[in-house]
């Protein structure tokens, strides 16, 4: 090979290379980076174990076609359910990993931590699992919710228990939590403006295991007719089981009926045993829905996790669909995701409808479904939305 | 509201009955060396674990899984004072083994994280919700009577051990004066040894009754174990006697708490009345000389 064919054959190498890289390059700019802060250790830890398996699955069916050429891609972030290790966990995200959006927490005192950061580094942040009101009220232009907020669900609830279970008198437990007290405190003012009565408010910390003494208290009350309780799974099991144990609930013989939240994941009920008998809890996700999205889903994830989806699997899940919808109208960074979240109409998940007031709050209720615990410890939705 | 009162008396009795269990592990490691063991709180968690999967999983039987507990317990407080006391304790460092068992607590944690996930588990002992019904409307699952039954056992093999036997005498001769129990012909080290088998043997115990009461995930015992080191304070640093009412009068102080203001506010009460001991009467409830302990 003479001097000029081999200056020829390095030149072409180098412009094949460059032509390689710039290709690269530009597939990897072609990449919506989602930064992921979830429970991982804790008491909420269950939380981040479900979001994980929801979102990796969307992430694999969009990734089979990408979306308008986009990819997408997400880095998990162990936020603890609580206030500082989320910030920390997100300011690790922002400052390593540099996602155009980030999705989670599932703990409102967690996500309204890490939301004045979002809004700072200007990142949308997508929440599917806190229910405080402050979470979108005031909230900030960055900060998503597709999950109904306390006010919602506690008006609900409250409005259900007084018109169609006919009670008139309750006792409320929750933690002592931004999200515990705000629907508690939600629930009681509609059930009282409704005519009911509030016979005991009781609130405990999260470090609460026997809840033996708490549940003779409400013993001690008399006739209680629903007990809406707002608690972790962990702290929920033992709340039902005591119950049951103080024949206060239907689960041990009793007439109060327990009314829990979108909080509790699938499967409590076989884990809480005979005592969740008559159990009446809000679920986000109905997998006995027909729609087609709604069995898709159910069968990909079966076939997936060889397990059946939880609603916590199944809103992690529209997390996903949420921000691929808004890139499959043009969104390409995080100002343009924010911008065409926010205008998000019609779209239809798996947990229900999705379409954002000025707030960002999602305005559908079709995301609440009522399940009713049977003896046989399976459910019966009961279609009150 | 007689009958209220009455069963929170038992429920305070029961949750004290483990918090002695879990306690005395604390004052009996303290009471020897001066020291406090961090990992403690993992011990409790793994014995409830071993319990769990001993039933669950093997198909064993629960009351057999609280022997397994023992051993898997006493197992762990030898390994942790082979692996970080002992040779720690020969640099002479007080400091040191301290931090140590803070490390070996977060060790002990993030693992059990990775061997048996973040989701609480229901362990349900065929006790657990089956209830005797008392007199007036008072009741106590079968559980809680196991837990009252197996404590007062221990409590009492315990004390028998400590004052009657040869090696619990040894061994208070080590809590009082290392150096010249050395001199009598006791080996220190070994009784060093056996302290953390016996204190963690007991943790585990705990871990398998506190089990079926417990939210069961890797993190559980941390939330025993800060009440535990109430209840030592209280009792008195390596008071066995003042550990044992120290524990009985906390799950009683948290029962009428919440009966009569919030169970929000048991902490509030519990730690005022550890502030108010440290102030008033810092010996603890049993004012004895230290030589006297364990």
């Amino acid at each position: 090979m003479d001097k000029r064919s081999s200056v020829f054959f390095l030149g072409a190498a180098a412009i094949i290379a460059l032509a390689g890289f710039t290709a690269e390059a530009s597939a990897q700019d072609k990449v919506i980076r989602i930064g992921g802060l979830f429970p991982m250790s804790g008491p909420g830890a269950y939380f981040g174990a479900q979001d994980k398996q929801g979102i990796e699955l969307a992430i694999d069916q969009l990734n089979k076609t990408g979306v308008n050429g986009y990819k997408f891609e997400v880095r998990f972030e162990d936020s603890a359910c609580s206030p500082l290790p989320a910030t920390q966990a997100a300011k690790r995200l922002l400052d390593q990993y540099k996602p155009h959006v980030v999705i989670g927490e599932e703990c409102s005192d967690a996500t309204l931590a890490v939301m004045p950061l979002m809004a700072q580094a200007k990142v949308p942040l997508l929440n599917a699992g806190s229910s405080s009101i402050k979470v979108t009220d005031p909230g900030n232009p960055w900060t998503f919710r597709i999950m109904p907020n306390e006010v919602m669900q506690g008006v609900d609830i409250a409005t259900n228990a007084y018109k169609r279970l006919n009670a008139r008198k309750a006792a409320l437990l929750y933690e002592n939590t931004n999200a515990g007290i705000g629907n508690a405190k939600v629930f009681a003012e509609t059930f009282k403006n409704l005519g009911g009565e509030i016979l005991a408010e009781i609130g405990f910390g999260r470090d609460v295991n026997d809840f033996t003494a708490i549940a003779t208290r409400v013993a001690g009350l008399g006739k209680v007719d629903v007990i809406p309780t707002y608690t972790l799974e962990g702290q929920g099991l033992r709340i039902t089981q005591a119950l049951a144990q103080a024949s206060v609930t239907k689960g041990g013989g009793g007439q109060a009926i327990q009314l829990g939240t979108i909080w509790l994941p699938f499967g409590f009920e076989q884990k809480a045993g005979k005592a969740a008998l008559g159990y009446v809890r809000i679920v986000q996700f109905d997998p006995t829905d027909k729609r087609g999205v709604v069995q898709d889903f159910v069968g990909t994830f079966t076939a997936k996790y060889n397990q059946a989806p939880t609603h916590i699997n199944a809103h992690a899940f529209d997390q996903i669909l949420v921000i691929a919808d808004a890139v499959r109208r043009g969104a390409t960074d995080s100002q343009s995701i924010r911008d065409l979240m926010a205008t998000t109409k019609g779209f239809a998940g798996v947990t229900g409808s999705v379409e954002f007031d000025k707030s960002n709050q999602n305005i559908k209720m079709d995301t609440i479904h009522y399940m009713e615990t049977l003896p046989d410890l399976s459910w019966k939705a009961l279609g009150w939305n | 509201m007689s009958t209220v009162i009455l069963q929170q008396g038992i429920n305070g009795i029961v949750f004290g009955s483990l918090y002695v269990l879990v306690a005395l592990g604390l004052t009996l490691i303290y009471g020897v060396l001066v020291q406090i063991n961090f990992a403690h709180a993992d011990v409790v968690t793994l014995g409830a674990f071993a319990a769990y999967f001993f039933t669950f999983v093997f198909g064993g039987n629960y009351l057999v899984s609280i022997g397994v507990a023992l051993v898997v317990g006493a197992a762990l407080g030898w390994l942790v004072n082979a692996a970080i006391f002992a040779p720690l304790r020969e640099r002479g460092s007080e400091l040191l083994p301290l931090i140590a068992t803070i490390g070996a607590s977060i060790l002990l944690q993030n693992a059990m994280l990775i061997w048996f996930g973040p989701i609480p588990y229901a362990f349900d002992s065929p006790y657990s919700n089956a209830v005797l019904r008392l007199w007036g409307g008072t009741y106590i699952t079968w559980q809680n009577l196991i837990i009252i039954g197996v404590s007062t056992l221990t409590i009492a093999m315990l004390y028998a051990f400590m004052k009657l036997t040869y090696m619990g005498k040894a061994l208070r001769a080590v809590a009082q004066d290392r150096e010249t129990a050395g001199l009598m012909g006791i080996d220190p080290n070994k009784l060093i040894m056996l302290t953390f088998v016996i204190a963690s043997a007991l943790a585990g115990m705990g871990g398998a009754m506190l089990g079926p009461i417990l939210v069961l995930t890797p993190f559980a015992g941390t939330t025993v174990i800060v009440k535990a080191f109430a209840i030592v304070i209280i009792g008195g640093f390596g008071n066995v006697e003042g550990t044992i009412i120290a524990g009985l009068l906390v799950g009683l102080i948290e029962s009428y708490t919440t009966q009569l203001v919030n169970p929000g506010l048991t902490d509030i009460v519990v730690f005022t009345l550890l502030l108010a001991m440290l102030a008033l009467r810092p010996t603890g409830l049993i004012a004895e000389k230290r030589e006297e302990n364990v």
